[in-house]
């Protein structure tokens, strides 16, 4: 053996002796707590002397958050200020982790979009600090928000008893997911004036969109339906609605009446969705792009007239046309044998928006900021801008506000952006239909009363609450779910193209599903709902 | 017109078919440059629609308008220059007289020292650890994160070392060495100035990869005012295919206004920001492919 390789092979052993000392390294200990600075229960500001916080966030790129208004004006009130360590909006995910990973923890995470599976490892870890006893002593909002509904301290609490996250809370937004729109010109050019109730009124017009030319260029150009398939899902946008009418919620669980959890493509309604589908595409009612084509592409169909039914945040937005009360909300329709459409609602909780990490000196300090979000005054203030800016009270006493035009015609929600940072991004905060008082338009108010007479009081709710899994729990809900959402995907395509016959494939397809347990996976699931109902 | 030589009929058809086969190359290079520049200053629902697929439609320049307005994009114009101009120069600075050290035989230790320097090309330690070193060098949102960590390549030392040992003669060494010149004099004074070719390679190597890099700045950079041009872009563009998942489970009333905002503004300017960022590239390159060819070919040329 020559000298050289022995040499080498030292080097190697030295080399992993040394990567085996570094990993032993202790790790950072949990933040000595700073006990100099007093926290004030009540009133502000929170403490007398100025403090400053690392925070990491989202950022839609707009404004530098250093330069926020409504920052820096909390920052004024609470004596508290932070620096700021964001991320990109689009590659917040990517940076969190790495965050996690190298334990370069910032002191809070604001609207970071924590997952329920996030909040339960970091927070075993004794990385995120558990919150319920600091919102006993230091959050008075939060504490009475809790109290009024039991049901937010379900969703928020984790399976081990803490809560490691506070929420994102919007008791005014109902919709699961954009509602479909028909095209209002079309409606009037066919002389519609009783929008469809079952399936099968649907199909009739659907196929009078497709025949009639609605939009009067003598083309049959016409796409009654049409629909955008991402990586998370086919057809997501119009399954929802497609899917109730067979009395399914969307998504691959929900929970019927009786608590009972099921795996929605199992399900015999299931199978009469994919072939009422399949009946639409073989008439080419429903658009034949939908597995292919991007948003951008369904826009472009829109803004040419084209397009019956479809989804959007709201009708104009797709048509680009002006906000106008003539495109009205889909009716979710039923089928024969099925006695009310499932019409999905948001629960309006989301987790994970607000942690405190373990190197906070000042955990008192951040919850007390973090509960003036959930205050009337903070929500104003965070959601709409400082008043005088782009609203003002026109009755401060029962919070009545009006609007103010904003300078040389620039679009209000624009300048908004740049005053506050609850724009596009999972901010804890609380909306209520308070906030907005006197700040709707005639048109928000119309859409609200659809809402409010097509969805909310034909019975819609929540399809399943948000709840913990257990670690365990959920990686072998992601191990089964990495083979099954595939599949299931890849099916639904073939069954609504006709690539695969319904008739002839649908048992084998069931019994496939069951092997790769599906059961399984509604089990989980029924045992984290009972966990969840019982407590 | 004179023929020298009589074309034969076998000739002639190879002849055509040469052309007729470099005219499809040409098409397919050609074609996806005419259509971004094209969809440019077209107007998107045309572009969407897929009615413009060569010729603009519609022609609107509010696209260019909104590029030119935007203070992002200049802001990351600016640093990406400053990234690829002083992240190019440090990199030559190091490549070469690294490469020109290994390539010399009397190097002792050269071996041992390309053995160390390949072993990174196979192993590295990953995005954390590198995260880590990074962090505790104290170069999180620097602009030193950009250009530090990525001084030298080792595919380019191993590219130029390569280069050295085969053009530069070692008899000339030994002649500038016989008249007293050092080793650094040898490099500098002789060695460089023969090297045209493979520093002009190593200048574009490393210039696109400097000016194509997002990557890094996502990872190390906090603060907006660094970014460069890339991370500008990126964000419109993933902005913009975000905006297809609005149909998200709880999308925030919000949230679905900021999509629909920036997914209009996106798709009107993406095709802009695209010419835009990749004009200078484009414009900089027939005057390094001179010796981009002459890199590439010397060594075989000498007999």
């Amino acid at each position: 053996m020559n000298i050289r390789s022995k040499a080498w092979k030292l080097l190697m052993v030295g080399g992993l002796g040394a990567s085996l000392l570094a990993g032993c390294g202790s790790s950072e200990e949990a933040a000595s707590k700073d006990e100099s600075v007093t926290v004030s229960k009540d009133g502000f500001p929170i403490v007398e002397k100025p403090i400053k916080l690392t925070m990491m966030a989202p950022d839609t790129g707009v404004q530098n958050w250093e330069d926020m208004v409504v920052l820096q004006e909390t920052a004024k009130l609470t004596n508290i200020s932070f620096e700021y360590k964001n991320a990109p909006k689009e590659s917040f995910e990517t940076k969190k982790n790495l965050v996690f990973a190298s334990e370069d923890y910032p002191d809070v995470f604001y609207a970071a979009g924590l997952t329920p599976s996030e909040q339960l490892k970091y927070g075993e870890q004794g990385v995120l600090i558990p919150l319920e006893d600091l919102i006993e002593e230091y959050a008075p909002n939060f504490k009475a928000l809790l109290e009024e509904y039991p049901d937010v301290r379900k969703s928020i609490t984790a399976p081990d008893g803490h809560i490691y996250s506070l929420p994102v809370i919007e008791f005014n937004q109902h919709w699961y997911r954009n509602p479909l729109w028909y095209n209002g010109s079309y409606l009037e050019a066919l002389g519609v004036d009783k929008l469809p109730e079952t399936t099968e009124d649907l199909y009739d017009l659907l196929k009078r969109f497709k025949d009639e030319d609605p939009n009067g260029n003598g083309k049959a150009d016409e796409i009654p339906v049409s629909s955008v398939t991402t990586p998370a899902a086919n057809i997501r946008d119009i399954r929802t609605w497609m899917l109730g009418a067979f009395g399914m919620y969307e998504e691959e669980l929900f929970v019927d009446d009786n608590d009972v959890v099921h795996y929605t493509p199992v399900e015999e309604g299931y199978k009469q969705y994919l072939a009422y589908m399949n009946r639409l595409w073989a008439e080419d009612l429903l658009d034949h792009e939908s597995f292919s084509q991007t948003a951008e592409q369904k826009q472009a169909k829109g803004e040419g007239n084209q397009l019956g039914l479809f989804s959007a945040w709201h009708a104009y937005q797709l048509l680009g046309t002006e906000a106008s009360d003539k495109d009205p909300m889909f009716l979710p329709v039923h089928a024969e044998g099925v006695e009310k459409a499932a019409i999905a609602k948001n629960g309006g909780v989301k987790t994970g928006a607000f942690a405190i990490t373990k190197t906070n000196k000042y955990p008192e300090a951040s919850m007390r900021w973090a509960d003036y979000l959930y205050s009337y005054e903070g929500s104003v203030l965070f959601n709409k801008g400082p008043e005088g800016t782009l609203w003002e009270y026109t009755n401060e006493a029962d919070h009545t506000k009006k609007a103010i035009p904003a300078p040389d015609g620039k679009d209000s929600e624009e300048i908004r952006s740049t005053l506050t940072p609850n724009y596009g991004i999972p901010a804890p905060t609380i909306l209520t239909d308070e906030v907005n008082k006197g700040l709707t338009t005639d048109f928000d108010k119309w859409v609200e009363n659809e809402t409010q007479t097509k969805l909310l009081d034909n019975g819609a709710r929540v399809p399943f609450p948000s709840l913990f899994l257990t670690i365990e729990e959920q990686s072998e809900i992601n191990s089964l779910n990495s083979d099954l959402s595939t599949y299931v995907k890849q099916m639904e395509a073939k069954f609504i193209t006709g690539a695969e016959s319904i008739d002839s494939g649908w048992d084998g397809y069931v019994a496939t599903l069951k092997k790769m347990g599906s059961d399984r996976i509604a089990e989980i699931n029924q045992g984290a709902y009972d966990r969840w109902k019982s407590n | 017109m004179v023929k020298s030589m009589q074309e034969s009929k076998g000739d002639k058809i190879f002849l055509i078919c040469t052309y007729i086969y470099l005219c499809v190359a040409l098409v397919v290079v050609l074609y996806p440059l005419v259509y971004i520049l094209s969809a440019s200053i077209s107007s998107p629902q045309a572009v969407n629609s897929g009615q413009m697929w060569l010729f603009p439609k519609n022609i609107t320049w509010a696209g260019y308008e909104l590029v030119f307005n935007n203070p992002k994009i200049w802001n990351g114009y600016l640093n990406t220059i400053i990234y690829t101009v002083v992240g190019t120069l440090l990199n030559l600075f190091v490549t070469l007289p690294a490469a020109y050290a290994l390539s010399r035989s009397d190097f002792v230790g050269r071996g041992w020292f390309m053995g160390f320097i390949l072993l990174t090309m196979f192993f590295s330690g990953g995005l954390v650890p590198t995260y880590l070193v990074v962090k505790n060098l104290g170069l999180i949102n620097t602009m030193g994160a950009l250009i530090l960590p990525v001084a030298a390549s080792v595919w380019n030392i191993v590219v130029a070392r390569t280069f050295f040992q085969s053009t530069i003669p070692k008899e000339l060494q030994e002649a500038a060495q016989i008249d007293g010149c050092t080793n650094l004099r040898l490099f500098w004074k002789i060695v460089l100035p023969l090297s045209a070719p493979i520093i002009a390679v190593m200048a574009l190597f490393y210039g696109v990869a400097h000016w194509n890099s997002y990557f890094p700045s996502l990872i190390y950079l906090n603060s907006e005012s660094k970014y460069p041009l890339q991370m500008v872009l990126r964000q419109i563009l993933v902005l913009q295919e975000m905006s297809a998942e609005t149909t998200g489970a709880a999308v925030s009333a919000d949230m679905a206004a900021l999509m629909a905002s920036k997914a209009e503004t996106a798709s009107l300017i993406k095709y802009g920001v695209i010419v835009v960022s990749t004009l200078p590239i484009i414009a900089v390159y027939p005057f390094l492919q001179r010796y981009f060819v002459q890199g590439v070919m010397i060594g075989s040329v000498k007999g």
